[in-house]
Order: C-alpha cells, then sequence, then structure tokens
C-alpha cells in the first residue's frame, strides 16, 4: 500500500499550491463539533432524486456496459418468439385466433408481457447477488433513504425492458410479419402498458428477493410464479379451447388481463375491463410489493 | 512530489494521537438477543475521539454483532448506544452521516472501476458530481489506485478490493471508522499498510473501532482493548495494562561459566526478583514486574565486571493475555459445575 498522506484533506491538494487552506486548516480537528460529516460540511447528503438518478444509472451501466451481454440479452427474447411462432404456428388456424389474421399477431403483444415477467425476476435476481457482492451492504452504511437502492433498482430493470420490448418489436416486424393493426400509436401504448406491468411485477419479485435471499430458492419460488402463470392464461392459446379447469385458473391470472389489453391495443381493438385491470393490479403489485420490499429490507441486516 | 509529501504530512506530526478525552461512543449495558441465542449481553463501554478501540475476541463471541449494531445495521435488542451524540435506534440517520463500516468482505461495486465506485459513494453522500470526482482522484492516489483506477474492479486481487474498500469508506471524512476484521485473509504488505492508514487516521481524530483475532494486530494500534467472550465483556484495558493483569516481562541473562550463574542467582535475589537458575545452559531467569527493572540488573552485573553472554528481556504476549482470560473462565466454569 502506498504511504497515505492526508486522508483527511479537503479538496485535492497535491500538485496545487493554490488550493485555499481554510479548509485543510479546520481537518485537524474540533472532534468535539459533531454537526458535520468529517470537514465536508458542504456535502449535507443527497436529496432522493439524486440517489435514484445516480443508482439508477450505476446499474444500467452495469446492464449495458458489456457489448456481449446487451447482444445476447436482446436475441434471447427474439429466438423465443422466432421458435413459438413456429412451434405453435398450427395454434394460429383456432377458433378464437384465426381471427388475427396470423398466429405471430397473437403471440406477440403476450410475448412482450413475457418478457416482462422474465425481466421482472431479473430484477430480483439481480438484488439478491447484490446483497452476496457487498454492495447493497455499502449503500445501506450509507445515509441514504431504503428505498431509493430498491427504487433505484425496480426503474433500472425497466430501462432494460424498454430497451427488449423496442428490439423485439422491430425485429418482430421486419422479419416475422407482425402486422399491428392498432398503429403506432397502439403498439406504442402496448409497449407503455407492458412496462408499467413490468414495474410492477419487478416489484413482486424484489419483495421476494428481500425476503427470500438465497440465490437457489429465488430461482425455484420465480420459476414457481412464472410459468405456470404465463402458460396458464390468454398467451399461448385462446381460452376457448383449453380444459374448464385451466381456463377457470386462466380467467383469474392476473397476467391474462396485461396480455389480453395488449393485444387489444397493439392490434387495434377495443380493450374494455382489461386495461384498467391490468394497470390496476400493476399498481397494487407495485405498492404491495413495495412496501413488503421496503419492510424486509430495512429490518434486515 | 517529496515535497507535497512533507506538506500533507505537516499537520500530523504535530501530535502522537488526536485523543481529546470526548467519547465519540457511548454504549450502555448493550444486549442482543436473536430468539434464544444471546450474541451479545450487558457490553458497557466509551471510545474516546481519535482513539482507537480494540474487539478481540474468538468467532462467534459477538464483535461483529456490537459493531452491527453501532454501525445502525442491526437494533440492539437492551440497553442503548451513541454514536457521535446520536442514538443508533432513533437516529440511525445521523449516524449514518458520521460514521463508515467495512465488513469481513469489501463492500464494493465489482461491475465499476475503483473509480466509479468513489465517485459514487460520493454522490450518494451528496457531493456535486465535479466534487466527487476531485475526492475520488484524491483517494485513488493515497490508496496506490492510480493503475487500477480505470479498471473494473472485479479483476482487483483481494488487497486492491480492501485498499478501495477502505478508500470508499473514507470517501465521506467519517468522524468514526468500523473496521470488522480489516486484515482477514491479507497479505502481510497489505496488512502493514492497512495498519499504517489506521494509525494515520486515529491520528488525524478519526474514532476507529476495529474487531481483530489478531492479538498483535490490537497491540500495535488499539489505545484501548475490549475482550469479549460469550458475549460478555470479560476484560477491558489498555493493551499495557492486560499485559500487566496476566504477567510480567522476564529477562533471561545467559553466563559463561556456572560460577558466575550462581553469583547472579544470589545478586538479583538480593535485589528482590525470583530468579530462577538452568544450571545446564549458565541461564538466569526472572520476571521483572517493571521495565525499568533490567536497570539495576545491568548495573549490579556490570559493577562487578560479570561477563554476560546473552541478555533478553520477553515482553508478555497477547496471546498470554488472551489465553489467561479463557482459562480463568473455563476454570471459573469447572469449579461451579457440582
Amino acid at each position: 500500500m502506498s504511504k497515505p498522506r492526508h486522508l483527511r484533506s479537503g479538496a485535492s491538494k497535491t500538485g496545487s499550491s493554490k488550493t485555499s487552506s481554510s479548509k485543510a486548516g479546520s481537518t485537524n480537528a474540533e472532534p468535539g463539533d459533531e454537526d458535520v460529516v468529517g470537514d465536508r460540511t458542504e456535502w449535507t447528503g443527497s436529496s432522493l432524486r439524486t440517489q435514484v438518478w445516480v443508482l439508477t444509472t450505476r446499474s444500467l451501466r452495469a446492464a449495458f456496459g458489456d457489448p456481449r451481454l446487451v447482444f445476447f440479452g436482446l436475441l434471447q427474447p427474439v429466438v423465443l418468439l422466432l421458435l413459438f411462432s413456429q412451434v405453435f404456428s398450427g395454434v394460429g388456424s383456432l377458433p378464437g385466433v384465426a381471427q388475427y389474421q396470423g398466429y405471430i399477431n397473437y403471440l406477440m403483444p403476450a410475448t412482450l408481457v413475457n418478457i416482462a415477467m422474465i425481466t421482472a425476476m431479473g430484477a430480483g435476481a439481480g438484488l439478491v447477488a447484490e446483497t452476496y457482492s457487498g454492495v447493497i451492504g455499502r449503500f445501506r452504511s450509507l445515509p441514504i433513504a431504503t428505498g431509493s437502492v430498491l427504487l433505484a433498482r425496480t426503474f433500472a430493470d425497466t430501462a432494460r425492458l424498454a430497451v427488449q420490448l423496442v428490439a423485439i418489436v422491430v425485429a418482430a416486424v421486419l422479419f416475422l410479419d407482425f402486422a399491428p393493426y392498432g398503429g403506432p400509436l397502439g403498439l406504442a401504448a402496448a409497449v407503455l402498458l407492458t412496462l408499467f406491468v413490468g414495474w410492477g411485477l419487478s416489484w413482486l419479485f424484489v419483495a421476494i428477493a428481500t425476503w427470500q435471499r438465497s440465490i437457489e430458492l429465488m430461482q425455484a419460488v420465480s420459476f414457481i410464479a412464472t410459468y405456470p402463470l404465463m402458460f396458464s392464461s390468454s398467451a399461448y392459446m385462446p381460452l376457448q379451447s383449453m380444459p374448464a379447469w385451466v381456463r377457470a385458473v386462466a380467467t383469474v391470472n392476473p397476467l391474462t388481463y396485461a396480455i389480453d389489453a395488449a393485444r387489444a391495443l397493439a392490434l387495434g381493438r377495443v380493450p374494455g375491463w382489461s386495461l384498467p385491470m391490468a394497470v390496476g393490479l400493476a399498481a397494487v403489485a407495485a405498492l404491495g410489493g413495495g412496501a413488503i420490499a421496503a419492510r424486509n429490507f430495512r429490518r434486515s441486516a | 512530489m517529496p515535497e507535497n509529501r512533507t506538506n500533507a504530512l505537516g499537520p500530523l506530526s504535530s501530535s502522537r494521537t488526536g485523543a481529546t478525552g470526548l467519547p465519540r461512543i457511548e454504549v450502555v449495558d448493550l444486549g442482543k438477543s436473536y430468539g434464544p441465542v444471546t450474541a451479545l449481553t450487558g457490553v458497557t463501554l466509551s471510545v474516546a475521539a481519535g482513539s482507537v478501540l480494540a474487539v478481540l475476541g474468538h468467532n462467534g463471541a459477538g464483535k461483529t454483532t456490537l459493531v452491527d449494531i453501532l454501525a445502525t445495521r442491526t437494533r440492539p435488542s437492551t440497553g442503548s448506544a451513541t454514536v457521535c451524540g446520536f442514538d443508533v435506534t432513533r437516529d440511525g440517520h445521523q449516524v449514518r452521516r458520521r460514521i463508515a463500516l467495512t465488513g469481513q468482505f469489501a463492500s464494493i461495486d465489482e461491475t465499476l472501476t475503483a473509480r466509479g465506485n468513489l465517485v459514487l459513494v460520493a454522490r450518494l453522500m451528496g457531493a456535486p458530481a465535479k466534487a466527487a470526482r476531485a475526492r475520488a482522484d484524491e483517494l485513488i492516489e493515497l490508496f496506490g489506485l492510480v493503475e487500477a483506477a480505470d479498471r473494473v474492479s472485479m479483476t482487483f486481487s483481494g488487497g486492491m478490493r480492501r485498499r478501495l474498500d477502505l478508500a470508499a469508506c473514507l470517501v465521506g471524512s467519517p468522524k468514526v471508522l468500523f473496521l470488522d476484521e480489516p486484515t482477514t485473509g491479507l497479505d502481510p504488505v497489505s496488512r502493514t499498510g492497512l495498519w499504517t492508514t489506521v494509525r494515520l487516521l486515529a491520528r488525524e481524530g478519526t474514532t476507529v473501532v476495529l474487531t481483530t483475532q489478531y492479538l498483535e494486530e490490537a497491540d500495535r494500534l488499539a489505545d484501548d482493548l475490549v475482550v469479549l467472550a460469550a458475549g460478555a465483556v470479560v476484560a477491558s484495558g489498555t493493551p499495557t495494562e492486560l499485559k500487566a493483569k496476566v504477567g510480567a516481562r522476564t529477562a533471561a541473562v545467559t553466563f559463561p561459566d556456572a560460577w558466575s550463574a550462581r553469583w547472579a542467582l544470589e545478586e538479583f535475589t538480593r535485589l528482590g526478583l525470583k530468579p530462577v537458575l538452568d544450571p545446564d545452559a549458565y541461564v538466569v531467569t526472572a520476571a521483572i514486574p517493571a521495565a525499568g527493572q533490567i536497570v539495576p540488573l545491568v548495573r549490579a552485573l556490570d559493577q562487578y565486571g560479570v561477563t554476560v553472554v546473552d541478555l533478553t528481556v520477553t515482553e508478555p504476549t497477547l496471546d498470554e493475555v488472551y489465553l489467561a482470560l479463557h482459562r480463568a473462565a473455563w476454570d471459573t466454569a469447572t469449579w461451579e459445575a457440582p
């Protein structure tokens, strides 16, 4: 270790003889003066907005810092969409789907919500990983609001989701003959709705992450929460073609509302009750998940 | 460069320690239990501003729990604690503005560079972007991280991580610094470097609380020691006081022949010591309660022109202190058993 010199000095003094010495003069003490952070009287703590901004950009820099990670992250949903649209192309002729003129049109809006779910899972997994790596511990010992760490986490993952959604919409229109009859506005509305739903879902997974801090358990819980919900919804098959009990599950499955609403918006149909239901459920998820996450996060060490 | 160094160190050389006697940390009857498990019980202590307190103890003795409570990471079950005059349970935010903590593992963002980590912490502490960068640069230089400043910290060695971790702690110039087993797993060079830093910080007025299992570390750094066992304080005091409690220094004098050894035995007894003779090696060993008592010993030998082959004085180590304390605790337990 190189020899530490002036560990409490104010502005960078090394190599500068003109730096004001008034600050340096006060460094050597008044240990009784407890009203300042060290000698940094000008640092009176950061605002909530600064905290969330700094923490969000930090996460985004990490997420987009590695081009390979970005490439495969964007490729993954495209591959999924390609596979599902080809493997299940026969579904396109089923009653309830045929009216959409191609399975891709039926599938694509559901895929948006699917991606939102997977990205939201990533928010929980990311929080667990950061708890292990010790970064969270550092944040917890800083004079910042508990909520800003969690809020930044969900914002960063929602921003990541936005990039993924735009990428897959472009890919689907260009290569998979996706025809969004709702026009650019309808499509934009569908993407915005999905972003809000994704943000709500990310709070649920963040709540799970603050409660269950083992990576393996987190994955197991996330899997159970994700796949049955995705498949027992209107995502891949019309409800009419399902066995009665699955149809019953799908009708109360919150994802069905999000998928139906996104589908209606993107394809220029009337969303009906599905839109307010989707927005309301996402808001409930955000508030409920947020409350649980904040409580767990504050309590635990 | 050397000129800068002298300059920067200038204010430090005036006094040995920044301690002023004002308490920075006050702990009264602190306890913590996790369900049926008692992690800490009845801990009372006070740490003066600018002094270094070492908390010693086995794994599971309650060291980390104590630090976690003081750093507002865990709430105490009983008792109270103040840091810089603020209650750790009621004014956690005020406490966190004045402290920094390094845990047993480095708390750095591996996806960021060394500079990125320091800027992040400075920004979160309320520094404007420019001031944050200036402070980061300053610490990067102080901790010898210039070459690695713009490398992603994922690639850092254990020692570099520790340095970056400590640098991140010092971003806000904390009044109280908690170091939880700071040198565990460090190589000797990094360890010595960390010790130097801790001493400098204390000299500049930072109060340091460090937990350690290394008695040498506590002996070198601490003004005061607290020994924890099963969550309770079993001994406290300065290193010297603790050593004096257990045992004395021993002087061992080696003579060239049996005659002078036997003569020394008598002479030492006359000086009020209780010497022991090893007749085969011509070595006379005696416990000397105070360091000054070696002087009349040497003077007596000199006066009679006795040749001395070798003279060594052995300081009691904290290991002896530690072992003696635990032996005492164990003995008590055994006696109390039916």
